[in-house]
């Protein structure tokens, strides 16, 4: 009897909580965040902009970390859920489970954007994304010039190679694509100039970059063309190309050619410091803005399933470029306002 | 089996800690609240009171804890993980520890998949070393046999199963500690998953697969019906099936545990593995059964959580591990063999969800939560010396 006695007590003063949690519920828009490790200083940075944007405005934002588990950032977004926001901003781990994320969420008659790392079915939901092909494009390209001076003179084939993104990731798969255009294109207008690509599996982790990359250099040490899928790799590639008198600034001998792509505050410092050469940009703050702005949009119109893709074109910052766009640039803003002394 | 010692078991040990237990009983008598508290303490259902009483105290801070769509939510989210606890509640009542379990969910979650998806994208797939002999654009192994979802199923239990095998044959056979076995294992499992799939996740599973993760057999709505369509929000799973999955195992399991002769074996091999092969226990068979057992648990979790997320997930487990081991420790099951039940778990298993409630309720960042979840197990560890000591003391007096 004591035991049944105990559990009904408990019982009642949880239907009691419950009661209470009624009366103290909020009014204003809560919008839910849920978002992978904040390892680079693009999502550090979209995360800032999001957050302190939201919280500027008076919404209540919930911050949820899955830590790179998509099983746990589903049962997070069920919390959010549960917890009846208004609106859910994701990055998801992964394109596939971002798809039965966004069936959740609308499921459940919530709307739902992804930041940056779209779904592989963007037909629902709101997809916010970089054109990764274009902005790629664009920095290879400026290396590829760069290139083709170079195997005019000497004749000699040019050694490309390319650190890839996790090709489970819609925006690697999409930077791989337009590195590969720029050398076809290359390849068909010039023949011989290119040899064939090094691949260099990277799953957006630095320690599985590095031994690929290590692996890779020792096997080819006359690569002298590199793109790489995220700026964030490039200090994993200087240590790789140091030892070997391959990390030398343009204009000197044994150069390697270099571009990346996010346009971060480590690129914006090697391009001023003639490291790198290139680097795609996702305009990260047009990013956020064109996230919440539709997300907050769908709310106040009371529209629960949402559908849009909205595209950031992004633009190259080169060497050449460099003094009149470099103010563009989210990571070169970072960069100088001292982002890399702290 | 009347040479196995039944003091080793729970309901056995309460026996000897009523209120008759010997001298200590009268100063207990003396003073009712401290008798109370003993008395919840070694109760095999203080881990109950305990989340009762947590979600009590955290609902009065934090509100949401207690809506009906974040105690359905929580519930959801406990099934897998009574699944795969329940093996491991198995695997160190006899003393073992089984490492591997994540990485079962992950080779079972992936070979399933790689069977029964109705599609595979080329460029994703192709360095797959399956791709263009075993899985192709059409889809997995047996994407177009009507009962693809059925064998794809049996093969993930059947191979988790093989692994748990392979694990307890390894222990016995070769003497070689679980830990290491069972580490090993989780090493080359999970590698094996990724080089198997190209460490690519695999969609496109059937609707008849992924129903076994999200599908709801009774719904229910809780609240006045005031406008003619109910928000789907509001609607929330009552029974549904990876619940009876997970409740038919663990009270398969239950019964395992006490209702036979297996059961004891269990616990006799946990107590004193020498004593109990001494007595006729067939220690090894029994070893080996139970690693498999924590196999097939931990395929049953692999499926509840691939079909939930709708994907193959080469990575599925790696992060699991310590809240598996959490929850079941802190249900009661000792570190040192020879004590833990179903029941414990299941209750160790709510109280571990639970702890996650509040704590994301809280806000905390994954880490401080990763810690606070150590800290927890590492108070369940002491709490179960602790109430070792008072039982001892009940039985000495």
């Amino acid at each position: 009897m004591n035991k049944i006695r105990i559990v009904g007590l408990l019982l009642a003063l949880a239907l009691l909580a419950g009661v209470v949690s009624v009366a103290s519920a909020q009014s204003d828009i809560t919008i839910c965040f849920g978002f992978q490790d904040l390892e680079t200083e693009f999502w550090v940075a979209g995360h800032k902009a999001i957050t302190e944007t939201l919280r500027e405005m008076g919404i209540t934002v919930l911050e949820y970390n899955a830590n790179e588990d998509p099983n746990r950032q589903l049962e997070q977004v069920r919390e959010c859920i549960a917890q009846g926001v208004d609106g859910i901003i994701i990055i998801p781990q992964d394109g596939d489970s971002a798809v039965t994320i966004i069936r959740e969420a609308q499921a459940a008659d919530i709307p739902i954007a992804v930041f940056n790392r779209p779904p592989n079915d963007r037909s629902r939901g709101i997809t916010v994304v970089a054109d990764n092909v274009s902005a790629t494009e664009q920095a290879v390209e400026h290396i590829a010039q760069m290139a083709l001076r170079q195997w005019e003179i000497t004749q000699q084939p040019i050694t490309p190679l390319i650190v890839v993104g996790a090709l489970q990731d819609t925006n690697a798969i999409g930077r791989r694509e337009g590195f590969f255009n720029v050398i076809n294109r290359y390849n068909e207008r010039y023949p011989g100039m290119f040899k064939d690509p090094i691949e260099v599996a990277s799953e957006w982790d630095a320690a599985t970059a590095l031994a690929n990359l290590e692996a890779a250099i020792t096997a080819n040490p006359d690569v002298d063309f590199l793109y790489t899928s995220s700026d964030f790799l490039f200090p994993t590639i200087r240590s790789v190309l140091e030892p070997r008198g391959k990390w030398v600034p343009r204009g000197t001998p044994g150069h390697v050619l270099m571009a990346g792509l996010d346009g971060d505050a480590t690129a914006c410092m090697l391009i001023e410091q003639g490291y790198v050469d290139a680097t795609g940009v996702q305009n990260l703050f047009f990013e956020a803005e064109l996230t919440m702005n539709r997300l907050l949009q769908a709310i106040e119109e009371g529209d629960t399933q949402p559908n849009d893709v909205l595209l950031d074109p992004g633009f190259a910052l080169t060497s050449a470029n460099f003094p009149w766009m470099a103010e563009e640039m989210w990571g070169c803003v970072l960069y100088f306002e001292g982002w890399l002394d702290q | 089996m009347s040479t196995i010692d039944d003091r080793v078991q729970p309901a056995a040990v309460n026996i000897a800690l009523g209120p008759q237990a010997g001298a200590g009983a009268s100063q207990r008598a003396a003073n009712p609240l401290l008798a109370f508290l003993r008395r919840v303490l070694l109760s095999d259902y203080f881990i109950l009171y305990l989340t009762l009483v947590f979600f009590v105290g955290a609902s009065a801070f934090f509100p949401t804890l207690s809506a009906p769509g974040n105690i359905s939510n929580q519930f959801s989210n406990m099934w897998p993980l009574l699944a795969v606890a329940v093996g491991q509640t198995f695997v160190l009542i006899i003393g073992g520890i089984d490492l591997s379990q994540g990485s079962v969910m992950a080779i079972t979650s992936v070979v399933g998949a790689l069977i029964f998806t109705q599609v595979l994208d080329a460029p994703t797939f192709d360095k797959s070393p399956l791709w263009g002999t075993l899985i192709n654009e059409q889809g997995g192994i047996l994407a177009s046999n009507p009962n693809a979802v059925l064998f794809g199923v049996l093969a993930m239990l059947g191979l988790g199963a093989l692994i748990g095998l392979w694990n307890g044959f390894a222990i016995t056979r070769f003497r070689m500690a679980p830990f290491m076995v069972t580490l090993v294992s989780m090493i080359f499992f999970s590698a094996f998953a990724l080089w198997l799939t190209a460490s690519r996740n695999v969609s496109g599973l059937p609707e008849d697969f992924t129903r076994l993760g999200t599908g709801d057999i009774i719904s229910v709505y809780l609240g006045p019906k005031l406008t003619p369509e109910i928000p789907r929000r509001e609607i929330l799973p009552f029974i549904s099936y990876p619940m009876v999955i997970a409740v038919g195992l663990a009270v398969a399991a239950h019964i395992i545990l006490t209702r036979t002769v297996f059961g004891r074996q269990m616990f006799s091999i946990g107590t004193n593995r020498r004593t109990s092969q001494v007595s006729g226990v067939p220690s090894g068979r029994v070893v080996m059964l139970v690693y498999m057992f924590s196999g097939f648990c931990a395929a049953v979790a692999a499926i509840l959580y691939s079909a939930r997320l709708g994907i193959g997930l080469p990575s599925l487990g790696s992060n699991l591990l310590l809240d598996i081991i959490g929850a079941t420790v802190i249900g009661g099951t000792s570190l040192f063999g020879g004590k833990g039940s179903v029941k414990g778990t299941f209750f160790g298993v709510a109280f571990f969800v639970l702890l996650l409630n509040i704590l994301n309720a809280m806000r905390l960042s994954p880490f401080v939560i990763d810690a606070v979840k150590g800290v927890v197990i590492l108070l369940a560890a002491l709490l179960d010396i602790t109430r070792s000591r008072l039982i001892n003391r009940g039985v000495r007096a």
